[in-house]
């Protein structure tokens, strides 16, 4: 039996569809009243797995699930030993720098050296500034990253952000952008060579699935 | 928060090997020694300590997994991170005048330097074989069939062989232009289809390397889709004794093969077939052994640049060691001493040390340990109790012994 790993939050409902669309039904996850973490589709072929975005290509990487789906940016910041199988084209995100709307900061190079960045991207906001050859002292954060520059405890943050809404509520403007995310299909590299339960089966029909969803 | 330096943890990393585990790494260790000897491979050690140089020679030794090691040498040492490099190296220095082929195993640790530090083990130990001096599909198989051998002596139950063939791989990839080639083995030795698919290439290159990407599979379909492609000389060559090879194992082994022509490194010395053998328990997959056959290696380290091929593989003793204590295949406590000798008083040390050195000679094979504290008799028995050792024997001075057995 193959195990698929699930992302809780924002992607999990079209996940869980795209699923269905192959056939595989985990739709008892969605229901409001579910407080399992693992469930078996309906025909008996499949297990899923309900855990934190974060931790699906750990559950991957380490082959106790075979299967699931995932936001690029989370490929990005684990940079994970997963095979990294297809650009599923949903759950569009962009991983940017933002900072208070009063400030005159207006890209990346005006942020001075060794500013104080608070993100939940560590190393890809790390790599970032790498690149730009701008030393930063990056605060770790695991929410409400917005609140960092707010409070005075950040210049700038690194944060996701999808419609802009949250950021513009809070008074913040995006000044650049690092890199868009949208949900990757991703596997365990050596079920996917030993095609464990059929696997490249499940990968190639969901692949085709959004191929067709996007010629329409 | 405070500084955790602990003087009584091994570094994180590192682990001590306590007896059970020590029985059972040897129990490993003697099997898979066993089945190399009937091959009549003859064990090599060498050096823990290399030049840097000397590892990283082959160019698939990444310096950065390299233990550096600092004593003041003329040129940075490292830790072995494998033994192959070694191997090559002994092999055509002092191991010259040896007929070829030189079948050689060996039986070590190895370290590697955890990048991640996500507590991986830097010190790991494998045991495997070189076979040098031979080329063609018979020591192919041969080595094919020793690895099968030593899987089976252990007892693995479910075990499969990926194989690839560098060669061939390296001969399909051809066709692509040179700029973009190591970008496009990169994605698929990584199995990463979506960088694969951004390459700018043609469409017909692009099909191509989607076509390769998934180029696995059973072997005759997987021959079956090479066969439609365009292959040079040198790669219908490699075709030809790929299949002699298959057909070869089939009469000969049977075990699961997958073959995987996507199966590289991104940066390797292998040049002809490579392999990677996978265990499954119920609750995992995990690499127990790799290899391949490297036939430009062996000229770098030797002296007149002389070039031999090679062949050989590598067992990962701690993941093999996992698979079969999942399979409950060890012994899962060491034996107890067979007897326990006890002098009564002072007076009666040398007698029980006497009578002991006997019963060793009498019988090589018993363990016999001494009570070395004096104490009442119920510490005593409580003791042998504890530790499972059935005979007791009372020595007193005169050289007299009362021999107890113990229900165990």
């Amino acid at each position: 039996m193959i195990t698929v790993a699930l992302p809780k939050g924002a992607l999990l409902e079209d996940s869980i569809r795209l699923f269905q669309e192959i056939g595989l039904d985990f739709s008892a996850l969605n229901d409001p009243k579910n407080r399992a973490l693992q469930i078996v589709d309906p025909t008996n072929t499949a297990r899923a797995l309900l855990v934190r975005a974060l931790d699906v290509p750990v559950y991957i990487e380490y082959g106790q699930a075979q299967m699931g789906i995932v936001g690029y940016d989370v490929l990005r910041e684990k940079t994970p030993k997963v095979a990294d199988l297809a650009d599923l084209q949903f759950g569009y995100c962009r991983l940017s720098v933002a900072v208070t709307s009063d400030s005159r900061y207006e890209r990346s190079l005006d942020l001075p050296a060794h500013t104080r960045v608070a993100t939940k991207f560590v190393q890809c906001a790390r790599e970032y500034f790498h690149e730009l050859d701008l030393p930063m002292e990056i605060i770790p954060l695991y929410g409400s990253v917005e609140l960092a520059p707010i409070t005075g405890m950040s210049e700038a943050i690194v944060d996701l952000v999808s419609t802009g809404r949250t950021l513009h509520e809070n008074g913040l403007v995006e000044i650049e952008l690092l890199f868009e995310s949208t949900a990757h299909l991703i596997a365990h590299p050596l079920s996917y060579r030993l095609n464990r339960g059929n696997l490249a089966h499940y990968c190639d029909t969901m692949r085709q699935t959004i191929t067709e969803k996007v010629a329409t | 928060m405070t500084s955790t330096f602990m003087l009584h943890q091994a570094p994180a990393g590192a682990r001590d090997w306590l007896p059970v585990e020590v029985m059972q790494k040897q129990w490993l260790s003697q099997k898979l020694e066993a089945v190399f000897s009937q091959w009549g491979y003859q064990q090599i050690i060498t050096s823990t300590l290399e030049w840097v140089e000397t590892l990283t020679a082959g160019g698939a030794i990444d310096p950065a997994t390299v233990i550096p090691l600092q004593d003041g040498s003329e040129k940075p040492l490292g830790l072995r991170p494998e033994f192959t490099a070694s191997i090559a190296r002994a092999s055509v220095t002092r191991m010259q005048e040896t007929p070829l082929p030189q079948r050689l195993f060996y039986n070590g640790n190895v370290f590697r330097s955890s990048q991640e530090h996500h507590g991986e083990q830097m010190e790991s130990y494998q045991a495997g074989v070189e076979l040098i001096g031979a080329t063609g599909v018979l020591a192919d198989s041969e080595i094919i069939l020793l690895l099968s051998d030593c899987l089976q002596a252990v007892g693995i139950e479910q075990w499969h062989l990926i194989l690839g063939e560098a060669g061939l791989t390296r001969s399909l990839l051809a066709p692509f232009p040179e700029n973009l080639r190591e970008k496009v083995r990169y994605c698929i030795a990584h199995l990463d289809r979506v960088s694969l698919e951004q390459l700018p290439l043609s469409r017909e290159l692009q099909e191509r390397a989607l076509l390769l990407f998934d180029l696995r599979g059973t072997p005759e379909t997987v021959l079956e889709k090479v066969s439609q492609l365009k292959l040079d000389a040198t790669g219908k060559n490699i075709v030809t004794n790929l299949k002699s090879l298959l057909n070869l194992l089939s009469e000969t082994a049977s075990f699961s093969l997958t073959l995987d022509l996507s199966l590289l490194q991104t940066i390797d010395y292998y040049t002809g077939i490579v392999f990677e053998v996978v265990a499954e328990t119920e609750r995992e997959t995990c690499i127990i052994g790799q290899g391949g056959r490297y036939d430009q290696l062996l000229g770098l380290y030797h002296p007149q640049g002389e070039n031999l091929p090679g062949i050989g593989f590598a067992l990962n003793l701690e993941q093999l060691q996992t698979c079969l204590l999942r399979q409950q295949k060890l012994p899962e406590t060491t034996p107890a001493s067979d007897w326990l000798i006890i002098p009564e008083n002072v007076a009666a040390q040398a007698s029980a040390l006497n009578y002991a050195q006997q019963l060793r000679e009498n019988s090589p094979s018993l363990r016999v340990e001494l009570a070395l504290e004096e104490t009442n008799a119920s510490n005593i028995r409580n003791y042998a109790q504890q530790k499972g050792i059935n005979r007791l024997a009372w020595l007193k001075a005169d050289g007299n012994a009362v021999v107890e057995e113990v229900e165990g």
